[in-house]
């Protein structure tokens, strides 16, 4: 059980860094939960490693989104694989080893739209992993919809905030079913 | 209240960069994520961004001289632009963008033609900007704390 801890900042940027370490924090010892309960042992773990983070496969065919999101991602404790297609996205999938507990999907790709690439994750894997955040810059309502339909997890809106993908992916680790 | 000359000069450039409405919350989620393991993060997206509009851009161009215009392929640059120019902050350029969007919608060639020339005068200004404003960073190092403009 994870305690939640309020820092009262001075300003909002002491916030959004105390948001983001206590979401490292709440990460890595979400990792070492779910290892420790599959008996996975090898590397020697303990709450300052940081050599295993969140495994997160993010797709954007924008150069500089897919930048700011990767570094975005990293600051929160997660390690990055970024792609630039749909095509990459499903490729990277098919490969046993790369266990990616969460997918970053901008939902606006020329080739592939987004939602097809969401649905073929889901049917590739028809279990509750991996959690799937979508970004979109849209504001319609159908999307939002469309996205739970497909069985997405979490929709953000572009630009996004740092404080609003550590809040998210807060949320949806926290309600995420073991493996 | 930073003693040394050059960061106070940073300093006034960045609040006029705000103040003026060049740029929004974005461009502080850029500085957020600026750290010891990238130190120079904000200056890498910023060029990055200002190398890789200036393709959209010429695109852009290049279709408004071909009539009758195609709407949806402008409109499709342009909501690539107005992306990457709203992930760091271009608060101005990426008003125009939706206005030049907007006229693509509704089928006026005239709004978009006069319209993207504002576009241009906006982004190209902002590059002026920025890279002095860079050019002051480098020189005044690393800033203490990146903070909201008041």
């Amino acid at each position: 059980m994870i305690q939640e801890n309020v820092w009262i900042s001075t300003n909002s940027l002491d916030f959004a860094q105390s948001m983001t370490l206590l979401l490292r924090f709440q990460i890595q010892s979400y990792i070492q939960r779910t290892m420790y309960s599959h008996g996975t042992s090898g590397e020697q773990s303990n709450y300052y490693s940081r050599s295993r983070g969140l495994r997160v496969l993010l797709v954007d065919d924008d150069e500089i989104n897919r930048m700011v999101t990767k570094k975005m991602l990293e600051k929160l404790g997660c390690e990055v694989t970024a792609v630039s297609t749909g095509f990459e996205c499903l490729s990277a999938f098919s490969h046993a080893e790369n266990s990616f507990r969460v997918v970053v999907l901008d939902l606006h790709m020329p080739e592939i739209y987004g939602f097809e690439v969401a649905t073929r994750i889901r049917k590739f894997r028809s279990c509750n992993w991996p959690l799937i955040i979508a970004l979109t810059a849209s504001t319609e309502d159908n999307v939002q919809k469309r996205c739970v339909q497909i069985g997405m997890n979490a929709v953000l809106q572009k630009p996004v905030l740092l404080q609003a993908m550590a809040a998210e992916l807060q949320r949806i680790l926290h309600r995420a079913k073991p493996l | 209240m930073e003693r040394n000359p050059m960061r106070r000069q940073l300093q006034v450039m960045r609040k006029s960069l705000f103040d003026q409405g060049y740029l929004d919350e974005q461009f502080v989620q850029l500085e957020e994520l600026q750290d010891d393991a990238n130190p120079n993060f904000v200056e890498e997206v910023v060029t990055l961004y200002f190398r890789d509009s200036a393709r959209l851009i010429l695109n852009i161009e290049q279709a408004l001289e071909r009539k009758p215009f195609d709407f949806n392929k402008l409109d499709g640059y342009m909501h690539q632009f107005k992306g990457s120019s709203s992930s760091i902050g271009a608060k101005r350029v990426k008003a125009e963008s939706t206005l030049f969007r907007e006229y693509c919608k509704s089928g006026n060639g005239e709004g978009c033609m006069r319209t993207f020339q504002q576009l241009k005068k906006e982004y190209a200004t902002l590059r002026k900007k920025l890279e002095a404003y860079f050019q002051v960073a480098r020189q005044a190092g690393p800033m203490e704390t990146a903070c909201r403009p008041k």
